[in-house]
Protein backbone atom coordinates (compact mmCIF):
# COMPACT_ATOMS: atom_id res chain seq x y z
CA UNK A 1 0.00 0.00 0.00
CA UNK A 2 3.07 2.23 0.74
CA UNK A 3 4.31 1.88 -2.34
CA UNK A 4 1.08 2.73 -4.26
CA UNK A 5 0.77 6.22 -1.68
CA UNK A 6 4.60 6.89 -2.81
CA UNK A 7 3.86 6.08 -6.59
CA UNK A 8 0.64 8.45 -6.73
CA UNK A 9 2.45 11.38 -4.46
CA UNK A 10 4.97 10.95 -6.85
CA UNK A 11 2.71 11.59 -9.70
CA UNK A 12 0.78 14.55 -8.17
CA UNK A 13 4.48 16.44 -7.48
CA UNK A 14 5.47 15.94 -11.14
CA UNK A 15 2.18 17.07 -12.32
CA UNK A 16 2.48 20.11 -10.63
CA UNK A 17 5.51 21.05 -11.34
CA UNK A 18 5.16 20.57 -15.19
CA UNK A 19 1.29 21.25 -15.66
CA UNK A 20 0.21 24.84 -14.35
CA UNK A 21 -3.83 25.27 -13.00
CA UNK A 22 -4.56 27.60 -16.09
CA UNK A 23 -3.38 24.90 -18.35
CA UNK A 24 -5.50 22.11 -17.17
CA UNK A 25 -8.76 24.41 -16.69
CA UNK A 26 -8.01 24.91 -20.60
CA UNK A 27 -7.75 21.75 -21.29
CA UNK A 28 -10.77 20.25 -19.41
CA UNK A 29 -13.04 23.24 -21.11
CA UNK A 30 -11.72 22.46 -24.57
CA UNK A 31 -13.17 18.76 -24.09
CA UNK A 32 -15.97 20.15 -22.38
CA UNK A 33 -17.15 22.53 -25.51
CA UNK A 34 -15.85 20.01 -27.96
CA UNK A 35 -17.78 16.89 -26.52
CA UNK A 36 -20.86 19.34 -26.57
CA UNK A 37 -20.04 20.63 -30.95
CA UNK A 38 -19.83 17.33 -31.70
CA UNK A 39 -23.29 16.26 -32.59
CA UNK A 40 -23.45 19.29 -34.97
CA UNK A 41 -20.83 18.26 -37.17
CA UNK A 42 -21.53 16.74 -40.54
CA UNK A 43 -20.14 12.90 -39.76
CA UNK A 44 -22.40 12.94 -36.71
CA UNK A 45 -25.44 14.39 -38.79
CA UNK A 46 -24.47 11.98 -41.38
CA UNK A 47 -24.65 9.28 -38.74
CA UNK A 48 -28.91 9.70 -37.85
CA UNK A 49 -29.71 8.29 -41.14
CA UNK A 50 -29.46 5.15 -39.53
CA UNK A 51 -31.73 4.73 -36.63
CA UNK A 52 -32.16 2.44 -33.63
CA UNK A 53 -35.57 0.86 -33.63
CA UNK A 54 -37.75 0.66 -30.41
CA UNK A 55 -35.96 -3.03 -29.70
CA UNK A 56 -32.24 -0.68 -30.04
CA UNK A 57 -31.70 -2.43 -33.74
CA UNK A 58 -30.34 -0.40 -36.10
CA UNK A 59 -32.19 0.11 -39.06
CA UNK A 60 -31.88 1.99 -42.23
CA UNK A 61 -34.97 5.10 -41.95
CA UNK A 62 -37.81 2.98 -42.99
CA UNK A 63 -41.94 3.22 -42.35
CA UNK A 64 -42.54 0.56 -40.26
CA UNK A 65 -46.26 0.98 -41.74
CA UNK A 66 -45.38 -0.14 -44.87
CA UNK A 67 -45.17 -3.91 -46.24
CA UNK A 68 -40.94 -2.87 -47.90
CA UNK A 69 -40.08 -2.18 -44.30
CA UNK A 70 -37.16 -5.06 -43.70
CA UNK A 71 -38.57 -6.48 -40.91
CA UNK A 72 -41.66 -7.44 -42.89
CA UNK A 73 -39.58 -9.79 -45.49
CA UNK A 74 -41.69 -12.88 -44.01
CA UNK A 75 -44.91 -10.92 -42.99
CA UNK A 76 -48.69 -12.34 -43.30
CA UNK A 77 -51.21 -10.32 -42.30
CA UNK A 78 -52.43 -6.32 -40.62
CA UNK A 79 -49.57 -4.54 -39.53
CA UNK A 80 -49.85 -3.55 -36.04
CA UNK A 81 -48.19 -0.13 -36.88
CA UNK A 82 -51.07 0.74 -38.38
CA UNK A 83 -53.83 -0.44 -36.45
CA UNK A 84 -52.85 1.56 -33.30
CA UNK A 85 -49.82 -0.24 -31.93
CA UNK A 86 -46.18 -1.05 -33.54
CA UNK A 87 -43.86 -2.88 -34.81
CA UNK A 88 -43.22 -4.30 -31.58
CA UNK A 89 -46.20 -3.86 -29.69
CA UNK A 90 -50.45 -4.64 -29.86
CA UNK A 91 -52.68 -2.31 -30.13
CA UNK A 92 -54.75 -1.03 -26.91
CA UNK A 93 -57.10 -3.69 -25.97
CA UNK A 94 -55.41 -6.78 -27.20
CA UNK A 95 -52.82 -9.09 -26.59
CA UNK A 96 -49.93 -10.70 -27.98
CA UNK A 97 -50.09 -14.08 -28.75
CA UNK A 98 -47.35 -16.01 -26.61
CA UNK A 99 -47.09 -19.28 -29.57
CA UNK A 100 -45.86 -17.18 -32.91
CA UNK A 101 -43.94 -18.15 -36.20
CA UNK A 102 -40.86 -16.65 -36.72
CA UNK A 103 -38.45 -16.23 -39.80
CA UNK A 104 -35.51 -14.37 -40.80
CA UNK A 105 -35.22 -10.99 -42.40
CA UNK A 106 -31.88 -8.79 -44.17
CA UNK A 107 -31.60 -5.51 -42.41
CA UNK A 108 -30.33 -3.43 -45.23
CA UNK A 109 -28.16 -1.26 -42.55
CA UNK A 110 -25.72 -3.39 -41.80
CA UNK A 111 -26.16 -6.72 -44.14
CA UNK A 112 -26.97 -9.10 -41.58
CA UNK A 113 -29.73 -11.51 -40.93
CA UNK A 114 -31.86 -11.20 -38.00
CA UNK A 115 -34.70 -13.50 -36.36
CA UNK A 116 -37.79 -12.32 -36.38
CA UNK A 117 -40.35 -13.06 -34.24
CA UNK A 118 -44.15 -11.95 -36.32
CA UNK A 119 -46.14 -12.50 -33.12
CA UNK A 120 -50.21 -11.48 -33.66
CA UNK A 121 -52.31 -9.93 -31.57
CA UNK A 122 -55.39 -11.26 -30.66
CA UNK A 123 -58.90 -10.17 -28.94
CA UNK A 124 -60.47 -7.52 -31.19
CA UNK A 125 -61.73 -7.85 -34.86
CA UNK A 126 -59.50 -8.08 -37.72
CA UNK A 127 -57.55 -4.59 -38.07
CA UNK A 128 -58.14 -4.09 -41.86
CA UNK A 129 -55.46 -1.67 -42.66
CA UNK A 130 -51.66 -2.33 -44.15
CA UNK A 131 -52.59 -6.29 -45.50
CA UNK A 132 -48.80 -7.51 -46.51
CA UNK A 133 -48.53 -10.94 -47.54
CA UNK A 134 -44.35 -11.25 -48.24
CA UNK A 135 -43.77 -14.42 -46.80
CA UNK A 136 -40.10 -15.20 -47.67
CA UNK A 137 -38.48 -18.35 -45.98
CA UNK A 138 -42.03 -19.39 -44.87
CA UNK A 139 -42.61 -23.39 -45.18
CA UNK A 140 -45.65 -25.45 -46.06
CA UNK A 141 -48.60 -25.57 -44.11
CA UNK A 142 -47.26 -29.24 -43.53
CA UNK A 143 -44.51 -27.56 -41.61
CA UNK A 144 -47.08 -25.84 -39.57
CA UNK A 145 -44.80 -23.95 -36.88
CA UNK A 146 -42.82 -22.88 -39.54
CA UNK A 147 -46.02 -21.02 -42.10
CA UNK A 148 -47.96 -17.91 -41.19
CA UNK A 149 -51.31 -19.24 -42.65
CA UNK A 150 -52.26 -20.71 -39.37
CA UNK A 151 -54.17 -18.22 -36.57
CA UNK A 152 -51.46 -18.29 -34.29
CA UNK A 153 -53.71 -16.91 -31.65
CA UNK A 154 -54.66 -20.37 -30.80
CA UNK A 155 -52.45 -19.92 -28.05
CA UNK A 156 -53.81 -16.87 -26.50
CA UNK A 157 -56.22 -15.69 -24.56
CA UNK A 158 -59.30 -14.80 -27.10
CA UNK A 159 -58.28 -15.99 -30.54
CA UNK A 160 -59.72 -13.54 -32.48
CA UNK A 161 -56.99 -12.58 -34.89
CA UNK A 162 -56.20 -8.45 -35.06
CA UNK A 163 -52.62 -7.64 -36.54
CA UNK A 164 -49.10 -8.98 -36.42
CA UNK A 165 -46.38 -7.80 -35.30
CA UNK A 166 -42.39 -7.99 -35.97
CA UNK A 167 -40.48 -8.30 -33.52
CA UNK A 168 -36.63 -8.91 -33.35
CA UNK A 169 -35.37 -11.71 -31.43
CA UNK A 170 -31.34 -11.97 -32.06
CA UNK A 171 -29.14 -12.38 -35.05
CA UNK A 172 -28.99 -15.35 -37.09
CA UNK A 173 -26.44 -17.41 -38.13
CA UNK A 174 -27.69 -17.63 -41.53
CA UNK A 175 -30.97 -16.56 -43.76
CA UNK A 176 -33.63 -19.53 -43.84
CA UNK A 177 -33.73 -22.05 -45.38
CA UNK A 178 -31.03 -23.37 -43.54
CA UNK A 179 -28.77 -25.55 -45.51
CA UNK B 1 -6.88 8.37 -22.66
CA UNK B 2 -6.37 5.29 -23.99
CA UNK B 3 -8.71 3.02 -22.01
CA UNK B 4 -11.70 5.83 -23.02
CA UNK B 5 -11.25 5.55 -26.92
CA UNK B 6 -11.07 1.30 -26.14
CA UNK B 7 -14.41 1.76 -24.56
CA UNK B 8 -15.57 3.42 -27.02
CA UNK B 9 -14.46 1.63 -29.78
CA UNK B 10 -16.30 -1.42 -27.65
CA UNK B 11 -19.41 -0.05 -27.83
CA UNK B 12 -19.18 0.95 -31.40
CA UNK B 13 -18.76 -2.21 -33.10
CA UNK B 14 -20.67 -4.35 -30.25
CA UNK B 15 -23.27 -6.67 -31.50
CA UNK B 16 -27.17 -6.24 -30.42
CA UNK B 17 -27.61 -9.57 -29.12
CA UNK B 18 -26.68 -12.54 -31.43
CA UNK B 19 -27.54 -16.04 -31.31
CA UNK B 20 -23.96 -17.94 -30.13
CA UNK B 21 -24.31 -21.11 -31.93
CA UNK B 22 -26.17 -22.75 -34.79
CA UNK B 23 -27.76 -24.91 -32.08
CA UNK B 24 -29.31 -21.73 -30.18
CA UNK B 25 -30.18 -20.23 -33.78
CA UNK B 26 -31.74 -23.63 -34.40
CA UNK B 27 -33.60 -23.91 -31.52
CA UNK B 28 -35.02 -20.15 -32.07
CA UNK B 29 -35.83 -20.78 -35.63
CA UNK B 30 -37.65 -24.22 -35.11
CA UNK B 31 -38.46 -24.69 -31.41
CA UNK B 32 -39.02 -21.72 -29.59
CA UNK B 33 -42.23 -20.19 -32.06
CA UNK B 34 -44.57 -22.92 -29.74
CA UNK B 35 -42.26 -23.74 -26.66
CA UNK B 36 -40.78 -20.29 -26.36
CA UNK B 37 -37.36 -18.85 -26.24
CA UNK B 38 -37.18 -19.96 -22.45
CA UNK B 39 -38.85 -23.07 -23.25
CA UNK B 40 -42.24 -22.77 -20.96
CA UNK B 41 -44.78 -23.76 -23.65
CA UNK B 42 -48.07 -22.11 -23.82
CA UNK B 43 -51.88 -23.70 -22.79
CA UNK B 44 -51.75 -25.59 -25.92
CA UNK B 45 -47.98 -26.87 -25.93
CA UNK B 46 -45.90 -28.71 -23.85
CA UNK B 47 -43.41 -26.94 -21.69
CA UNK B 48 -39.69 -28.23 -22.12
CA UNK B 49 -38.98 -27.52 -18.22
CA UNK B 50 -41.02 -30.33 -17.68
CA UNK B 51 -37.99 -32.74 -19.62
CA UNK B 52 -36.40 -33.73 -16.61
CA UNK B 53 -39.71 -35.59 -15.36
CA UNK B 54 -38.43 -37.88 -18.61
CA UNK B 55 -34.73 -37.84 -17.54
CA UNK B 56 -33.29 -41.66 -17.56
CA UNK B 57 -36.82 -43.57 -17.75
CA UNK B 58 -36.73 -45.86 -20.19
CA UNK B 59 -37.71 -44.74 -23.27
CA UNK B 60 -37.08 -41.19 -22.95
CA UNK B 61 -34.14 -40.59 -25.05
CA UNK B 62 -35.75 -42.16 -27.92
CA UNK B 63 -39.37 -40.28 -27.60
CA UNK B 64 -37.95 -37.08 -27.54
CA UNK B 65 -36.24 -37.72 -31.00
CA UNK B 66 -39.55 -39.03 -32.30
CA UNK B 67 -41.92 -36.19 -31.36
CA UNK B 68 -43.71 -34.25 -34.40
CA UNK B 69 -41.61 -31.06 -33.44
CA UNK B 70 -38.07 -32.62 -33.59
CA UNK B 71 -38.50 -35.47 -36.16
CA UNK B 72 -40.18 -33.13 -38.86
CA UNK B 73 -37.78 -30.62 -38.31
CA UNK B 74 -36.22 -29.32 -41.70
CA UNK B 75 -32.80 -29.29 -40.46
CA UNK B 76 -30.25 -32.43 -41.23
CA UNK B 77 -29.59 -35.48 -39.14
CA UNK B 78 -26.46 -33.79 -38.12
CA UNK B 79 -28.29 -30.64 -37.09
CA UNK B 80 -30.84 -31.99 -35.38
CA UNK B 81 -28.60 -34.59 -33.27
CA UNK B 82 -26.91 -31.03 -32.40
CA UNK B 83 -30.28 -29.50 -31.61
CA UNK B 84 -30.85 -32.60 -29.39
CA UNK B 85 -27.54 -32.14 -27.51
CA UNK B 86 -27.78 -28.49 -26.75
CA UNK B 87 -31.54 -29.25 -25.73
CA UNK B 88 -31.03 -31.85 -23.46
CA UNK B 89 -28.08 -30.26 -21.91
CA UNK B 90 -30.29 -26.51 -21.44
CA UNK B 91 -33.21 -28.61 -20.08
CA UNK B 92 -32.19 -31.21 -18.21
CA UNK B 93 -28.68 -29.77 -16.51
CA UNK B 94 -26.84 -32.50 -18.50
CA UNK B 95 -25.62 -33.76 -21.42
CA UNK B 96 -27.26 -37.37 -22.89
CA UNK B 97 -25.01 -40.55 -22.36
CA UNK B 98 -24.13 -40.75 -25.28
CA UNK B 99 -24.45 -37.83 -27.34
CA UNK B 100 -27.15 -38.10 -30.11
CA UNK B 101 -25.23 -38.89 -33.47
CA UNK B 102 -26.65 -37.89 -36.89
CA UNK B 103 -26.89 -41.12 -37.44
CA UNK B 104 -28.76 -42.60 -34.39
CA UNK B 105 -31.43 -39.63 -35.49
CA UNK B 106 -31.92 -40.37 -38.78
CA UNK B 107 -33.37 -43.73 -38.04
CA UNK B 108 -35.55 -42.57 -34.88
CA UNK B 109 -36.77 -38.99 -36.77
CA UNK B 110 -38.04 -41.95 -39.84
CA UNK B 111 -40.20 -43.04 -37.15
CA UNK B 112 -42.55 -40.52 -35.79
CA UNK B 113 -44.56 -40.61 -33.08
CA UNK B 114 -48.57 -40.84 -33.87
CA UNK B 115 -49.34 -40.13 -30.10
CA UNK B 116 -46.75 -38.06 -28.44
CA UNK B 117 -49.36 -37.39 -25.45
CA UNK B 118 -49.79 -40.99 -24.78
CA UNK B 119 -46.13 -41.86 -25.24
CA UNK B 120 -45.34 -39.40 -22.96
CA UNK B 121 -47.76 -40.14 -19.86
CA UNK B 122 -46.60 -44.03 -20.72
CA UNK B 123 -42.72 -43.10 -19.71
CA UNK B 124 -43.45 -40.91 -17.14
CA UNK B 125 -45.49 -43.57 -15.19
CA UNK B 126 -42.45 -46.01 -16.21
CA UNK B 127 -39.60 -46.52 -13.66
CA UNK B 128 -36.10 -45.37 -14.12
CA UNK B 129 -33.45 -47.43 -15.31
Amino acid sequence: MSRLDRWFEGMTRQSARRVSRRNWLSRFGGVLVGGAALPLLPVARAAEKHTVGEDGVKGREGDPTRCEYWRHCAIDGFLCSCCGGSHTACPPGTEMSPVTWIGTCRNPADGKDYIISYNDCCGKTFCGRCLCNRNEGERPLYHWYRNNDINWCGGAKAQTYSCSTAVVVKTAKEAQPEK
Amino acid sequence: MRLIFATLGFLLVAPPAGADSYEEHDYVLNCSGCHRIDGTGSRTVPSLLAMPELNGKPGARKYWVRVPGAAQAPLSDARLAALMNWLVQRFTGGQPKPEYTAEEVGRLRSNPLRDPIAKRNEIRNSRPR
